[in-house]
């Protein structure tokens, strides 16, 4: 064997050119500004505050407040926080019916945007013109003058109950008022879906095993329909829940002061060690071990060297501390103050108590002096402002939908309906079997935005007085001079509302994924 | 010609008189007349834009005719949605780039059509499609999504989404145009067992083998009529007309 050739001794480079070395310098050094910054802008806002003589504080959330909302479950608030979830119920009551009602009306003008029908498909695009081009702020108002404007006053001849009014003082309809049950009938239907679907899996499991029509969706239905029909009656045994819940309170009344701390602690300890098993996990495959790189390191280092350091923060006293200098108060109060409540309120809905769950009711024109208005306990009545801004809303964005479904229904090849015409396929059987499953995959993503879209787009209300968590924080902040802690309050919900509905959206979105080699 | 009488009655599988068609100012069809026989398969062989497959798509309404009659099993192919719809029941259709639903399984694919237009139960659909599945070859990719498949099965597949109808006649256009030359036998090979077994066949192809050896008739299209039709003999030996002579020199 000969002497291998000589070459370049292979040497340690200096510091600032070898990789590994700037790499970890860099991600460091990121990380220490990133950390600095926010000690720096946090410490600056409280000083600032404080030197205006309104000190950052919560307290407004238990304080009483003083002002009547317009609308919602309960039009008296005692304290901040009530407004608050009076404003956040109204805003998600809104959200959840105007998507619903978007995508309904969206699905419908998108399929008939593309319709053969010329007066249909002229139709459908003109609306979706119209409500496009519009900026929403306008078209809420727009409805607002139309309902307040234009709709009859009520007069004390209308005394008594019909199936609907329209009126300036808004729009009553039918409604199913819910009762003391329904907390009870609730539990049983969600108990009844879950059922159902259970049953569903049996049946097509049987069906594949033994090879005979097992009528799988017949027995799902079959089943909720007990409970929906059922529940009805029994739905006082759904009152079990009650003990729970009264137990639940008495743990969250009965917590150690420390307890907070050391929960948070834990949390920390137990989120770096979740962070380091699922990741090693990742790195594993069935031929063994991942090399790590430095890149790995980093990560996992940094994830237990958190994990520990907040874990001692929490626990020492300097969390509590640090939480009562930039929040105003302990945090180990309001945690009690919260659950033992929430539990509390819970525990008086589950109660054993019978009758039933909902009530038909129509809506009522009373004159208890000489000025006619709705009956607050019969039908569904709604305010200008509420009807303005779901209009509002609800048709704007259906314009929007329309167009996201047409582009997923021309996204399908055409070669698709024609093999479903040629085996003898209806066109609706075509659309709905064929062409429409795959249009849904290509429309979702835009979809999800569009929701959001929506959900957000429910701010305006307040231009129309529509009392919902904007108008409630604006109220707050007028009173109280607690700007920041509202914003606080509104980006934390919105963010809330808009990370649950995109993560439904996304749900859906791996499960109607094409299955590709 | 070698037609057999396999259908009920007298009356011949497809009579074509005069059809015309026309795509703005493109005519595509100027007035094909052919009568096509039970039990007979047909090439039909031409170069590309003239009209081949606006021909095939006209026997099932993919595309409609706007001069001239077509009659199908006795049936006139009318704009009245009954006659189209028994139509296309009785008549299956190949497509160039397969079209099979991606969303569906393999199994689901073929069983879609028999349950839905035929009020077949699923089970009965089922095992219907495993025989069809075996007949074309790929019993083990029941479970399977098209995307999972290479071409040639997915054509196969295609096939026998198609005679889960039970159709009568069967329109291949250019069935093995998008596959791998080592697909294109495993696909023919189907086809040819279909034709044994007495299919009525309409197959727009540029497989010349396939032509010679299967076909009972060649049709020759150019500019949107038949320039020329025979036995395959007649058609690749001794051909009539110069479009055709040239046409054949071209490719063989």
């Amino acid at each position: 064997m000969s002497k291998p050739t000589e070459g370049p001794v292979p040497t340690r480079p200096p510091l600032w050119r070898n990789i590994v070395v700037i790499k970890w310098v860099a991600q460091l050094g990121s990380l220490i500004a990133l950390v600095w910054l926010a000690y720096v802008l946090i410490t600056q806002a409280t000083a600032n505050l404080r030197a205006t003589g309104i000190p950052f504080s919560w307290d407004f959330l238990g304080e009483p407040l003083g002002v009547k909302l317009s609308e919602g479950f309960n039009t008296d608030p005692e304290s901040g926080l009530e407004a608050l979830s009076v404003g956040m119920v109204n805003m998600i009551r809104i959200t959840w019916s105007g998507v619903v009602a978007a995508t309904v009306l969206g699905t419908i003008i998108g399929i008939a945007r593309l319709s053969s029908n010329w007066i249909v498909s002229r139709i459908a695009n003109s609306y979706i013109e119209f409500f496009r081009n519009i900026p929403l702020l306008v078209q809420i108002l727009f409805w607002q003058a139309l309902i307040i404007g234009v709709l009859p006053d009520l007069t004390p001849d209308m005394e008594g109950s019909r199936w609907l009014f329209a009126s300036p003082k808004g729009i009553a309809i039918p409604w199913l008022i819910p009762q003391a049950g329904r907390w009870q009938y609730m539990v049983l239907l969600a108990v009844g879906v879950v059922v159902a679907r259970w049953t569903y899996k049996k049946r097509i499991e049987i069906l594949e095993r033994e090879g005979r029509e097992t009528h799988a969706f017949g027995w799902a239905t079959g089943v909720f329909l007990v409970f929906l029909i059922g529940g009805w009656f029994a739905h006082p045994i759904a009152g079990v829940l009650g003990w729970l819940f009264q137990a639940l309170a008495w743990v969250a009344g009965n917590l150690p002061v420390i307890s907070f701390q050391w929960l948070m602690g834990g949390l920390s300890l137990a989120l770096a060690a979740w962070f380091i098993v699922r990741y090693m996990r990742k790195l594993r495959s069935p031929a063994g071990m991942a090399k790590l790189t430095d890149d790995d390191y980093f990560r996992l280092g940094v994830a237990g060297f958190l994990g520990i350091v907040l874990f001692f923060f929490f626990v020492s006293g300097a969390g509590e501390a640090t939480i009562i200098r930039v929040m105003g108060r302990s945090l180990t109060y309001k945690m009690n103050w919260g659950f033992e409540p929430l539990f509390n309120f819970l525990a008086t809905k589950y109660d054993f108590s019978g009758g039933s769950p909902l009530r038909f009711s129509l809506p009522e024109v009373e004159v208890p002096t000489n000025f006619p208005r709705y009956a607050s306990d019969a039908g569904n009545s709604m305010t200008p402002g509420f009807v303005a801004t779901w209009l509002g809303v609800t048709l704007y964005a259906a314009a929007f939908i329309g167009e996201i479904v047409r582009a997923g229904i021309m996204a399908v090849h055409r070669g698709q309906s024609e093999a479903a015409s040629a085996l003898g396929l209806h066109r609706a059987q075509s659309l709905r079997l064929v062409v429409l499953p795959q249009a849904f995959r290509v429309v979702l993503p835009p979809l999800g935005s569009q929701y959001l879209n929506l959900a957000k787009n429910t701010s305006l209300g307040i231009a129309v007085a529509y009392a919902d968590v904007v108008q409630v924080g604006q109220t707050i902040f007028n009173q109280e001079g607690q700007t920041l802690p509202v914003f606080i309050f509104w980006m934390a919900f919105y963010s809330s509302v808009s990370l649950f509905l995109s993560g439904i959206v996304n749900y859906y979105n791996r499960r109607m994924e094409l299955v590709e080699r | 010609m070698a037609a057999k009488q396999t259908g009920n009655g007298s009356t011949p599988a497809i009579v074509c008189e005069g059809v015309k068609k026309w795509f703005g100012d493109f005519q595509a069809l100027s007035g094909v007349t052919t009568t096509i026989g039970w039990g007979e398969v047909v090439v039909v062989i031409g170069p590309s834009g003239s009209g081949k497959s606006t021909f095939i798509r006209c026997i099932n309404r993919l595309e409609s005719h706007q001069a001239g009659r077509i009659v199908v099993d006795g049936r006139e192919m009318t704009n009245d949605l009954r006659n189209i719809d028994a139509i296309r029941r009785d008549v299956g259709m190949v497509f160039q780039q397969f079209n099979l639903f991606p969303h569906l399984t393999v199994m689901e694919n073929i069983t879609l059509a028999p349950i839905w237009v035929r009020n077949r139960t699923r089970t009965d659909a089922e095992s219907q499609a495993r025989q069809l599945l075996e007949r074309v070859g790929i019993p083990e990719q029941a479970d399977k999504y098209p995307g999972q498949l290479s071409g040639g099965q997915q054509q196969r597949v295609a096939i026998a989404r198609s005679l889960a109808m039970n159709p009568r006649i069967m329109l291949f256009d250019e069935p093995t145009s998008a596959l791998d030359p080592e697909m294109i036998k495993e696909v023919l090979d189907v086809m040819k067992e279909l034709a044994e077994s007495g299919m009525t066949m309409i197959v727009v192809t540029h497989e010349m083998g396939f032509a010679r050896e299967v076909a009972h008739r060649v049709l020759f299209f150019d500019y949107g009529t038949v320039v020329e039709e025979g036995t395959p003999e007649h058609f690749f030996t001794n051909p009539q007309h110069d479009r055709t002579k040239l046409f054949l020199s071209q490719i063989l």
